[in-house]
């Protein structure tokens, strides 16, 4: 029964629909990843700098964001925000609500960053004569960044395999389009499913050693 | 003219009150040295001088310019004082070299190819010209310490602080940082304020000694006066502590 299946889930009008569930995944994850890098690293540098109210404001925020179920922010983008005018496309829904999630786990990795930075080198700039801005771009972001590759590649690996928690708004993305695949006939359960893992495993383990050659690069 | 300007300063941590009624007053080029015992506030009164901590009372002025001001622009104090710290603080993601460019680059927007030859002389001058390249988890502590007086140079201050530039040192390693800054004090325009334990060097370098306990200047005196003959009771058992070693 299995053999069969290995040979006939992959019609090429499988296959072709199946590339087009992994355009949907890498789109999503791509631009999420982006975004959330963006404002995890503002919404993080916000958080450490203690601004007097404002600070606390968004980390107050992003608190509440990161105890929620990403199911569930991605049902309020997508269910909720309509009936307050908020209308998205089902992509771009997916889209802020997984970088609305990642970004405030990002933040929290990224003011951790900033944190196990040395006291000393934020001194030795500012009695040299940096300002503020040009201690952080030039003397503590990139020391802070390259401590923080390693948990921000792992929470990015995450976010690729939690796009998949987007089948519960339909969104045609590659685990949802296997699913349709196998309910043509239940001997492609297993080659499907396998064949899903395997892209996964592909995608992520490209990001890893994404992450071992920035690495490298920052060293 | 006077370069440092303490008049009735106060400063507290909280309710700790680390810097008493301070009135202290450095010229330009003068050398002073800051000694006494640990925990009397002597790195909180030189970090009070480029701003590092804040005073709550009294008045600091710098160069001309009051610290204790809410609208004076920090940088531009920092610009005309370098500091040079127990603990180096090198930029650990830069090179020799590229720690002392970038302050100037930045700050000064020094030309490059005259912030280099400026950079390379003030290597050569602190011996370590063949270290421009490497990174400062390449150097021994005493290295990385005179970069750090280098860098500090390449920004031309018109005063330098030091705190404690010699106590995280291994003692084979003072030396060489005493003599850099030994060459620097011979520089009749720069002022000097120097927190340190080296008595030899105080003896050998300073125009004057300051001696604090307990968040107080005790003893503002003259170095020769200060060693031959201190005034203050404290100071007579602080010297002789610290020359049994």
């Amino acid at each position: 029964m299995v053999t069969i299946g290995i040979f006939s889930a992959f019609t090429p009008q499988n296959v072709m629909y199946l590339l087009g569930g992994l355009g949907v995944t890498v789109g999503v994850s791509l631009i999420s990843v982006v975004l959330s890098l963006i404002f995890g690293s503002v919404v993080g540098i916000i958080q450490f700098e203690r601004l007097p109210y404002f600070s606390k404001f968004v980390g107050t925020i992003n608190n509440v964001i990161r105890n929620l179920p990403l199911l569930l922010i991605i049902f309020f983008v997508y269910f909720a925000l309509p009936k307050i005018g908020i209308h998205l496309p089902i992509f771009w829904a997916t889209v802020v609500a997984m970088s609305t999630f990642e970004s405030a786990m990002l933040a929290e990795i990224v003011r951790g960053g900033l944190e196990s930075i040395d006291i000393g080198q934020f001194e030795g700039a500012r009695a040299n004569g940096l300002s503020n801005v040009q201690t952080m771009i030039y003397i503590v972001l990139p020391q802070a960044y390259k401590k923080m590759i390693p948990p921000i590649i792992s929470q990015l690996i995450s976010l690729v395999k939690d796009t998949s928690l987007a089948m519960g708004i339909v969104l045609s993305e590659m685990t949802y389009r296997g699913q349709i695949v196998y309910a043509q006939n239940s001997t492609y359960i297993i080659p499907v499913l396998a064949v899903i893992t395997l892209v996964y495993f592909i995608l992520n383990y490209g990001l890893s050693l994404v992450a071992r050659w920035a690495d490298r690069k920052l060293a | 003219m006077s370069m440092i300007e303490f008049t009735n300063v106060e400063k507290y941590y909280g309710n700790f009150h680390a810097l008493k009624n301070i009135n202290l007053k450095i010229d330009e080029g003068e050398t002073v040295v800051l000694i006494g015992p640990s925990g009397s506030g002597k790195s909180t009164l030189i970090r009070t001088v480029n701003g590092l901590e804040e005073i709550q009372e009294g008045q600091l002025l710098v160069n001309g310019f009051d610290l204790h001001d809410p609208k004076t622009d920090m940088n531009r104090i920092r610009k005309n004082v370098g500091m040079v710290f127990q603990h180096f603080n090198l930029y650990d993601n830069k090179s020799t070299l590229e720690n002392i460019m970038l302050a100037p680059r930045l700050v000064l927007k020094r030309d490059e190819a005259e912030n280099k030859k400026i950079a390379m002389e003030l290597l050569e001058k602190v011996g370590l010209a063949d270290k421009a390249a490497n990174m400062p988890s390449e150097l021994s502590g005493g290295q990385k310490q005179r970069v750090a007086i280098a860098r500090s140079l390449a920004m031309k201050p018109k005063a330098l602080l030091f705190d404690e530039p010699t106590s995280a040192l291994d003692p084979e390693m003072i030396g060489d940082v005493l003599d850099v800054m030994r060459d620097i004090a011979k520089d009749s325009s720069m002022t000097m304020l120097v927190v340190t334990h080296e008595m030899s060097f105080a003896k050998a370098v300073a125009d004057r000694v300051i001696f604090m306990a307990d968040g107080e200047i005790l003893e503002d005196s003259t170095t020769k006066a200060f060693f031959d003959n201190p005034k203050e009771a404290r100071a007579k058992k602080f010297l002789s502590q610290v020359e049994h070693h």
